[in-house]
């Protein structure tokens, strides 16, 4: 009996040796197919997009990636990347170019003091990142994926409520919405009281995060928080972005960073990016969420149908 | 983290006496409102043969489901606030409330009846005199067990604006910090003893024959 448990334990313990091996094996194997592609490729040029695990990021990366192709490189795709793992990825040569955020890259990656001027957050990342990670930032888009407030149409219509100046002088009309952390956090309310001055709403109260377009929808509060570019925003004629006119948060401007290596081999990868960075505004990358989070189509057939209009 | 909790209290202390007061009233309402529902409920079934299967079955059934479930699916029709919340912890309070008063009249020994009837009562002065009073010490468990119960649930009310100590934990939660959540978690425990325990006290006093 304990001979045969024995036999057992040896045998098991081979065949997993023997998979292991297997697949180590494999990998090389897949690896070295790559190597060969690139170089049966090497006149046109071969890259590899990357993109975080959210709509917008994706998008931006498949158009990025069209636009690639187009102008005759091979590209290969790894979509769908954990925001928190995405960084190493480029950093270890795993990807080659990949959609950031100028905000992202100074306060999360560098750990740097937040700015709010998009220029100068703009020329700190790309200063550190060349230092630091050898990667260069091309151009940054106008779209911004910042922290916003958002009101009703019909609070913004009855008080003439554009931006958030003109929300403090009326705060105390107007029932906000928040999810609780907001109160609390450094860049939420108690900055705004800092910079904007005191909100005395006429009501706060704490909803679910995913109620709030519904709580305002319903008329039962007015004013609620938001990322600039969240798909319901496309509705108008009941959701109005505001203004931050005294700049509170720092921007989160999209842009394509890209390894230094592979630009010094492909530099003309900058003009065909930067081309695409200039037709992004924060309304069109909105309306590119919303035909993927709202309308329920594939972003690959959103990015297809942009890039076909400003090629 | 004791020091953490300590500021908190001391910056929001209106705050957190509001959401210490909410979260109290949206409990007793309720509790009221499931003791209007199930003590009536409970005692018509008492008096059917298989009562309890025809009028607490449908109850029990709603009662499977989540509570954060009851409080989404009722946001179309009753919008936010307290109304729903109210209405989705009723639903979790009346089962206890209900079944136990089955019990309480089910359980009266027949020679109580039989004396009563005895004795000349009528049904009226018999329901009054001798079967509710005999059943009240289990209507009143079947209360207590409903209201610890709301008590701790009341927390999700904080999902929909209606306040309450779910705000505390909510916040704490995104913002993940521990003092937040042991505040707010540790609050509704503290409320949810004292309601039992206050619940208890008054019993007693209602019963003082029997502590004799």
């Amino acid at each position: 009996m304990k001979n045969v448990v024995k036999k057992g334990i040896v045998l098991l313990f081979t065949a997993s040796l023997i998979l292991v091996l297997g697949a180590c094996g494999g990998k090389s194997a897949g690896s070295g197919g790559a190597a060969q592609a690139e170089a049966g490729s090497a006149g046109t040029g071969s890259v590899i997009v990357g993109s975080k695990d959210f709509t917008e990021n994706e998008i931006v990366a498949e158009i990025y990636a069209l636009a690639l192709e187009d102008a005759g490189f091979t590209v290969e795709r790894k979509m769908n990347i954990a925001g928190s793992v995405v960084h190493t990825s480029i950093t270890s040569a795993e990807i080659d170019i990949y959609p950031e955020y100028t905000g992202t890259g100074l306060i999360t990656i560098l750990g740097m003091e937040a700015l709010t001027d998009q220029d100068a957050v703009y020329n700190s990342v790309k200063e550190a990142y060349n230092e630091r990670f050898n990667i260069t930032w091309l151009d940054y888009a106008e779209a911004n994926d910042g922290q916003g407030l958002f009101i009703s149409k019909k609070a913004s219509d009855e008080y003439g409520i554009t931006n958030i100046s003109q929300l403090q002088a009326n705060a105390d009309k107007l029932r906000f919405c928040s999810q609780g952390e907001f109160d609390e956090r450094e860049d939420g309310i108690p900055g705004l009281t800092k910079l904007y001055g005191e909100f005395n709403w006429k009501s706060s109260k704490i909803y679910d995060n995913g109620l709030k377009w519904e709580v305002v929808d319903n008329d039962e509060a007015d004013v609620a928080t938001a990322y600039t570019t969240e798909a319901r925003l496309t509705e108008t004629d009941k959701f109005v972005l505001l203004e931050d006119d005294k700049h509170m948060w720092p921007p989160y401007n999209l842009a394509p960073i890209v390894r230094n290596e592979v630009l010094e081999k492909y530099p003309e990868i900058a003009d065909i990016l930067n081309k695409v960075s200039a037709a992004l505004d924060t309304e069109t990358i909105t309306k590119l969420n919303a035909q993927v989070d709202i309308e329920g189509e594939e972003y690959e057939d959103v990015a297809l149908d942009f890039y076909k209009n400003i090629k | 983290m004791i020091q953490k909790i300590g500021e908190y209290i001391a910056a929001h202390p209106q705050q957190l006496a509001g959401q210490i007061a909410a979260h109290i009233g949206i409990s007793l309402i309720a509790l009221l409102a499931a003791a209007l529902i199930g003590i009536p409920c409970g005692c018509l079934a008492a008096g059917i043969r298989k009562g309890e299967s025809i009028i607490a079955a449908p109850f029990e059934m709603l009662r499977v489901v989540p509570s954060l479930a009851v409080l989404i699916l009722l946001i179309p029709v009753m919008g936010t606030g307290i109304p729903p919340a109210v209405t989705a912890l009723t639903i979790l309070a009346i089962p206890p409330v209900l079944l136990n008063t089955v019990v309480g009249f089910r359980s009266i020994p027949d020679f109580m009846i039989e004396s009563a009837r005895g004795i000349g009562m009528t049904e009226r002065e018999l329901f009054r005199r001798v079967k509710v009073p005999a059943a009240l010490p289990m209507i009143l468990a079947g209360l207590r067990t409903a209201l610890v119960e709301v008590v701790a649930s009341t927390t999700l009310a904080a999902k929909i604006g209606a306040g309450g100590l779910g705000e505390i934990i909510f916040t704490g939660l995104g913002l993940y910090r521990m003092d937040l959540l042991v505040l707010g978690g540790g609050l509704v425990a503290i409320l949810s003893l004292v309601s039992g325990g206050v619940f208890d006290i008054l019993t007693r006093r209602l019963f003082r024959y029997k502590y004799v």
